[in-house]
């Protein structure tokens, strides 16, 4: 369980500093950038599944 | 190191979409950046960049994040920021254990982590020179290393730059053992001091500084090790 909201954590990590960098102009929003953001939050949606049900959630 | 001069931070992360981002918003505010992404990478690019700060994720591969810091610290006593998704764990690893200077959870806002690094920085820098004055002691040695000065029982002693510098450097770690290695790396940021003539640069230096050269009582011999400042009894 810890180990998937650690991984959670680091995907989200992933898309928040990047859209970060793109409002701010600090980084291009390049297609490629754009795609990492985006697979980013596929894998938190993927993961999110794997959380047992009933389990308490944090 | 001077305040203008460009710093240098060394960044470990082993997830480049976020190493990226990181390292542009340093850019941005006139940092050197190098990367690792791993824990050997990172102690590798440690000791040949000699880096102003670390910024580390703990959960890395090869080595443990931990580990890393530990090993760091060991020859350094650079500030080091740590990144972590599991910021539940990370209050006891960063107070007790490890002392790294802060730490920053993810996700993270990366004007937040620029903050950090700028705080941490300052609050390091006023630790190395405090603010009234630059001068210490040992026993009846006092130096000031801004105004480049060593006075033995208030007399002023004159010694080589390079003599100068490893005994900044051991005053610097009273009461601490510091390796051959250690003291080299410390002293010769410029390459200009090698391995053989370390002990030559110490023989001489205590000639300079000792009542009696001939059986030390600041600078200790620790054989097999390095050498140790000690305050004289």
């Amino acid at each position: 369980m810890s180990s998937l909201v650690h991984e959670i954590r680091n995907q989200l990590a992933v898309a928040v500093a990047n859209v970060e960098a793109f409002r701010d102009g600090v980084l291009e929003p390049t297609p490629a950038r754009l795609t990492a953001v985006l697979n980013a939050l596929h894998q938190v949606d993927i993961l999110l599944r794997e959380i047992p049900r009933g389990e308490p959630q944090r | 190191m001077t305040q203008t001069a460009s710093r240098t931070v060394l960044l470990v992360d082993d997830e480049p979409a976020v190493g990226d981002v990181l390292e542009q918003y340093l850019r941005n505010e006139a940092f050197s950046v190098v990367r690792a992404a791993d824990g050997p990478g990172a102690i590798e690019l440690f000791e040949r960049h000699r880096p102003d700060l670390v910024l580390l994720d703990i959960n890395l591969p090869g080595l443990p994040g931990t580990e890393v810091l530990r090993r760091m610290r060991s020859v350094r006593d650079v500030p080091i920021i740590l990144l972590t998704g599991r910021v539940d764990e990370v209050d006891r690893v960063v107070g007790l254990e490890l002392g790294a200077d802060d730490y920053v959870g993810k996700p993270f806002s990366p004007r937040e982590v620029v903050a950090r690094v700028k705080s941490v920085l300052r609050r390091t820098e006023r630790r190395e020179q405090p603010a009234s004055s630059n001068e210490r002691h040992v026993g009846a040695i006092a130096i000031d290393s801004l105004a480049h000065e060593v006075r033995i029982d208030g007399k002023s002693v004159t010694l080589t730059p390079t003599q100068f510098k490893i005994l900044d450097v051991l005053l610097s770690h009273v009461g601490q053992t510091l390796t051959r290695d250690q003291l080299l790396e410390r002293v010769s940021a410029d390459g200009d001091v090698f391995d053989r003539t370390l002990d030559r640069h110490i023989a001489n230096l205590r000639a300079r500084i000792e009542p009696d050269p001939g059986s030390p009582r600041y600078i200790i011999t620790v054989f097999g090790v390095g050498y140790k400042m000690v305050e004289p009894s």
